[in-house]
C-alpha cells in the first residue's frame, strides 16, 4: 500500500466534517449570536421613533449636539447628519455598536474552535484522526463565514422590514458581515501566536480597540473622516455612506484585509508545532513578592488585573461623557418631557440633571463589576483553589472576608476614578472647576448602595455558591428602575426595592445622609450574614 | 501518647448517598499510615472532614487533640495537606503558589523549599496554567514537605508523578518520619502504600474493613506464581496454602497464601525451576476475595 503524498487537499482533509461538528457544538451559541445581533438592530430601529417622535424632531434635537467630536466618539464619520433621518441616525450612531458586536462574535468563534481546542487537548484527539493540518482553522473560518452571511442577510431584511431603502439596507448588512470577516482574519493570526485561547482573543480584542481608537481620532480630525480613519477596518464599513449615497467598494478593502490576514494565519499555522505558540510563554518570578502573604493580599493579587482593566475603561468613558456635557444638555433640552423626566424633568437645570443621571448609570455599570466579583469568588471554590487555602491556617471568614473586601474596595475605587474623570471632563468643557468635586461626590454617594448589592451576592454565595448568579436579577432591576421608572409613574415601594434608588442624585439633589447610613448598615448586616452562612456549609469539591 | 487521628463512627451523606457509614480510624503519632481503598470508597471525603472542609453528620473526630471543624485554623498550623487534584491560579507562577501556601500556614522553611524544588526537578517560574498534572502536584508536595508540621495529610500524592519522582517522594516521606512527623497517605494502589506504611487501613464503601500492619494482613493476601519446571508441577496442588493451580501453556500458575510463600518456594525448588514470576497481591484481588464484588458507594469528587 502506498501512502498518499502530502498534497494540498490532504492538508484540508476532514474540513467539512469538522464544520458540521462545530455547528453541532455551537447549536446554541451560533443562533444566539446571530439572532442577538439582529435583535439589537430591531431594538435600536424601533426605539428611535419612540424616543424622538418624528424625523423632524430628531433633526431638530439630535442634530444640534451631534457634531464633530461627539459623533466621532460615539458613532462614526457622520454622513448625512446635516439632514438627519432615522436610517442615517441608526447607521451613524448605533451602527458602530453592531459592527463591534460582529467583530467580537468572529474573534470568539475563531478562538473557540482553534486555540481553545488545542489548549484543552481535545484537538489532539481530532488531529490523530484522518484530519488534515489545516482542517481545524479552515472549518472555524467556514463557520464564521456562515455566521457573517446569516447576520448580514438578517440585518438587511430587518432594515427593509422597517421601511428603510432596500439597497442600502443590504449594504449596511453586508458592511457588518465584512467587519466580522476582517476580524475573523485577525483572530486567525492571533490564535497562532499564543498558546492560550484567552490571550489570543485578548490580542484580537486589542486590535479591535485600536481600530476603534484610530477611527475615532480619524473621524474627529476631518468631516466624514480623514485619511487616518481609513487605517481602521471599522471605518471601511462606515465609509459606504449608507442611506446617503451608498457605495459598495470600501467593502472590497475588508475582503482584501480578511484574505491577507487569513493567508498569514495559514502561513504561521504551517510553521508551528501542534499546541505551541509563536510567542514564547512568559515565565515569572520563582518566589512570591514579600507582601503576598495574607488572604487579603492574595485576593487583591488575583483581582488586580480585572480592577485595572475596568478602571482604564471607566476613566476614558467618564472623561468622554463629561467632555460632551454641553452639547448633550443642549440636545436634551429640546427632547420630549418623557426623556427630560429621566434627567430630572427640569430643562433649566438639565446639566445638573445629566451629571446626576450619569452618576447613577456609572454606578449601575459598576454593579456589574460587583456581580462578576461574586462569580470570581465562586469560581475559586469550584475550581478547587479555595481548598488548599482553607487547609492552611486561614479561616473561612478570613478568606471570604478578604475576597469580599477586595471587591468592595475595588468598586469604591472604580466609582471614585469614574467620577473624577467625568468631573474633570465636564469641568474642562464648562470651564467650572467646582464640577470636579460635585461630580466625584455624586459618584461616591453610590458606594453604600453598591455595597448592599455586594452583600446580597455574598449572602447568596455563603448559603449556596451556585446562587451567586441570582444577583443579576438585582442588577437588572436596578437598570430597569433607573431607565424606566421616571416614565412609568411607579409606586414608591417598587422603586425602593432598588438599592441605588435611595441615593440622592448629586448635583441635582442635595446630599442626604440618612439613606446612605441605612444602606451602609444594611450592607454590614449582609456581609456578616455572608461570613456566618459560609462557615456553616460544606466546601464544594471540584 | 495519644493518637494523632482518632475517628469513631464517622458518617457523611451527600443527599441520598451515604459516603461514609460509621468509619473508625486511628493513626498513631509518628507512623506512616496507609489509607487504602478503591476509587470512590470515601478516602477523599474522610480527609476533607479531617480538614474541616466538610462537616461530619455523625461520629467523633479527634485530630491532634482538637476538633477539625471548630479548631480548624489552629490545627492547620500543625498540618499540611496535598489534595488529589491540585489546581493552581492560572496567572501566578508555581513558585508564587508554593510561597503563598507556605506563608498562609506560617511556617515554611525557605531553604527546604528551594532544596525540594531541586530534588523534584521543579521549575517554579512557569505560570500555573502551563503546568501538567504532575507538576501541579509537585507544587502542593513542595509546599507541604517544606512546612514544619506534625502531620501530613496526603491524598493520592503521587498519582501524576513518574517513577523517578515517586522515589524522591518516598525519600522525603522517610525524612519526614525521621523528623517525627505523622503521615496519613491515601492511595488505591497497594504496592505504593506497602513501601512506606507502618500500618494500613483498608476502606471500602465508606467503612474500614481491615486495619493493621502489613504483616498482620499477610493472611489476607495471596502472591501469584507463574512457573516453568523440569518436572510436572501437578504435585504443587498438595502443598499447604496453594490455591487454584492451573496450567498455562507449558507453565503452571497458582496462588499462595501470604503466610505460606516460604513453604511453596521450598516445594518448587525440588521440581527444578526453569523460570519463575511472582506477582505481589493487588488491592483489587484482596477486596474481591474477602469482601465480595458489590459495587462500592459512589463518592463525589
Amino acid at each position: 500500500m502506498t501512502i498518499p503524498q502530502n498534497t494540498a487537499s490532504a492538508r484540508f482533509n476532514g474540513t467539512l466534517r469538522l464544520v458540521r461538528f462545530n455547528l453541532r457544538r455551537d447549536r446554541i451559541k451560533f443562533p444566539a449570536w446571530v439572532l442577538g445581533i439582529s435583535f439589537m438592530v430591531v431594538y435600536f430601529t424601533s426605539a428611535l421613533p419612540v424616543l424622538f417622535g418624528g424625523e423632524e424632531e430628531l433633526a431638530e434635537s439630535a442634530g444640534g449636539f451631534l457634531t464633530g467630536p461627539v459623533v466621532a466618539l460615539f458613532g462614526g464619520p457622520g454622513y448625512g447628519f446635516d439632514e438627519l433621518t432615522y436610517p442615517r441616525f441608526f447607521v451613524g450612531i448605533y451602527g458602530l455598536y453592531i459592527l463591534v458586536m460582529a467583530a467580537t462574535m468572529n474573534i470568539l468563534m475563531i478562538s473557540r474552535h482553534t486555540r481553545a481546542e488545542e489548549q484543552t487537548g481535545r484537538a489532539e484527539l481530532v488531529r490523530a484522526n484522518v484530519v488534515g493540518r489545516m482542517a481545524q482553522l479552515s472549518s472555524a473560518l467556514l463557520v464564521t463565514v456562515a455566521a457573517n452571511v446569516a447576520v448580514s442577510t438578517l440585518i438587511g431584511l430587518v432594515l427593509i422590514s422597517k421601511g428603510y431603502q432596500a439597497a442600502d439596507s443590504l449594504l449596511f448588512g453586508a458592511g457588518v458581515g465584512a467587519v466580522g470577516f476582517a476580524f475573523a482574519g485577525v483572530a486567525a493570526v492571533t490564535v497562532q501566536l499564543t498558546e492560550f485561547s484567552r490571550s489570543a482573543s485578548g490580542l484580537a480584542g486589542v486590535v479591535l480597540g485600536s481600530a476603534y481608537a484610530i477611527r475615532t481620532a480619524g473621524d474627529a480630525i476631518g468631516e466624514h473622516g480623514s485619511t487616518l480613519s481609513w487605517f481602521s477596518p471599522l471605518a471601511w464599513s462606515q465609509q459606504t455612506r449608507t442611506f446617503v449615497d451608498g457605495r459598495w467598494w470600501p467593502l472590497l478593502l475588508s475582503l482584501a484585509f480578511a484574505s491577507v490576514t487569513i493567508g498569514v494565519g495559514y502561513a504561521l499555522a504551517a510553521r508551528r508545532d501542534f499546541g505551541a505558540g509563536l510567542l514564547p510563554a512568559r515565565s515569572g518570578s520563582p518566589v512570591a513578592a514579600s507582601w503576598l502573604g495574607s488572604p487579603l493580599a492574595l485576593a487583591f493579587r488575583l483581582q488586580r488585573g480585572t480592577i485595572l482593566g475596568w478602571g482604564l475603561f471607566l476613566v476614558a468613558w467618564g472623561y468622554g461623557n463629561g467632555a460632551i456635557v454641553e452639547p448633550v444638555a443642549d440636545g436634551l433640552q429640546g427632547m420630549s418631557p418623557e426623556v427630560l423626566a429621566i434627567f430630572g424633568g427640569d430643562a433649566g437645570s438639565i446639566i445638573d440633571g445629566y451629571l446626576a443621571r450619569m452618576g447613577f448609570y456609572n454606578a449601575a455599570v459598576i454593579s456589574v463589576f460587583i456581580v462578576l466579583g461574586g462569580h470570581f469568588i465562586r469560581s475559586e471554590e469550584y475550581g478547587g483553589r479555595t481548598e488548599p487555602i482553607l487547609a492552611t491556617a486561614t479561616s473561612r471568614s478570613a478568606w471570604l472576608g478578604s475576597n469580599l473586601l477586595v471587591v468592595a474596595i475595588g468598586s469604591a475605587v472604580l466609582l471614585a476614578v469614574t467620577g473624577l474623570a467625568m468631573g474633570l471632563g465636564s469641568a474642562v468643557a464648562m470651564g467650572e472647576s467646582d464640577l470636579v468635586w460635585s461630580v466625584t461626590a455624586s459618584h461616591l454617594a453610590f458606594i453604600p448602595g453598591l455595597f448592599v448589592i455586594l452583600g446580597i451576592a455574598g449572602v447568596l454565595y455563603g448559603m449556596v455558591p451556585g446562587a451567586v448568579g441570582v444577583t443579576w436579577v438585582v442588577v437588572a432591576y436596578v437598570f430597569v428602575m433607573g431607565f424606566f421608572a421616571p416614565l412609568w409613574d411607579l409606586p414608591q415601594w417598587v422603586l425602593n426595592l432598588s438599592p441605588l434608588e435611595h441615593v440622592p442624585g448629586i448635583p441635582l439633589e442635595d446630599l442626604v445622609l440618612t439613606p446612605l447610613v441605612l444602606l451602609t448598615l444594611t450592607s454590614v448586616v449582609l456581609a456578616m450574614g455572608a461570613l456566618v452562612s459560609f462557615r456553616q456549609r460544606d466546601l464544594v469539591a471540584n | 501518647m495519644s493518637d494523632a487521628i482518632r475517628i469513631r463512627g464517622l458518617e457523611k451523606r451527600y443527599g441520598d448517598v451515604l459516603a461514609l457509614g460509621g468509619l473508625d480510624l486511628s493513626v498513631s503519632r509518628g507512623e506512616v499510615h496507609g489509607f487504602l481503598g478503591p476509587n470512590g470508597a470515601g478516602k477523599t471525603t474522610t480527609l476533607r472532614i479531617l480538614l474541616g472542609l466538610l462537616k461530619a453528620d455523625a461520629g467523633t473526630i479527634e485530630l491532634l487533640g482538637g476538633d477539625p471543624w471548630t479548631d480548624a485554623v489552629e490545627l492547620h498550623r500543625r498540618l499540611a495537606y496535598v489534595p488529589g487534584d491540585v489546581e493552581l491560579w492560572p496567572k501566578l507562577t508555581g513558585g508564587e503558589a508554593i510561597d503563598i501556601l507556605g506563608r498562609l500556614r506560617g511556617n515554611i522553611d525557605k531553604a527546604k523549599r528551594d532544596e525540594l524544588c531541586d530534588r523534584f526537578d521543579f521549575d517554579p517560574t512557569k505560570k500555573g496554567r502551563t503546568y501538567s498534572k504532575g507538576n501541579r502536584q509537585k507544587v502542593a508536595l513542595i509546599a507541604a514537605l517544606a512546612a514544619d508540621v506534625d502531620l501530613l495529610l496526603l491524598d493520592e500524592p503521587t498519582a501524576g508523578l513518574d517513577p523517578l519522582m515517586e522515589s524522591v517522594f518516598q525519600e522525603c516521606i522517610r525524612e519526614a518520619t525521621a523528623a517525627g512527623r505523622t503521615v496519613l497517605l491515601s492511595s488505591h494502589i497497594l504496592a505504593q502504600v506497602e513501601v512506606l506504611a507502618d500500618r494500613i487501613s483498608i476502606i471500602r464503601s465508606g467503612r474500614i474493613v481491615e486495619t493493621g500492619t502489613l504483616e498482620d494482613m499477610r493472611h489476607l493476601t495471596r502472591t501469584t506464581f507463574t512457573v516453568d519446571t523440569d518436572r510436572p508441577g501437578d504435585v504443587l496442588a498438595g502443598l499447604p496454602g496453594v490455591h487454584d493451580l492451573r496450567p498455562v501453556g507449558e507453565q503452571f500458575r497458582f496462588e499462595v497464601d501470604g503466610a505460606q510463600v516460604g513453604a511453596a518456594v521450598t516445594g518448587l525448588a525440588e521440581l527444578g525451576v526453569r523460570s519463575l514470576v511472582a506477582q505481589p497481591p493487588t488491592l483489587e484481588q484482596l477486596l474481591l476475595r474477602h469482601y465480595g464484588d458489590e459495587a462500592p458507594v459512589r463518592e463525589e469528587s
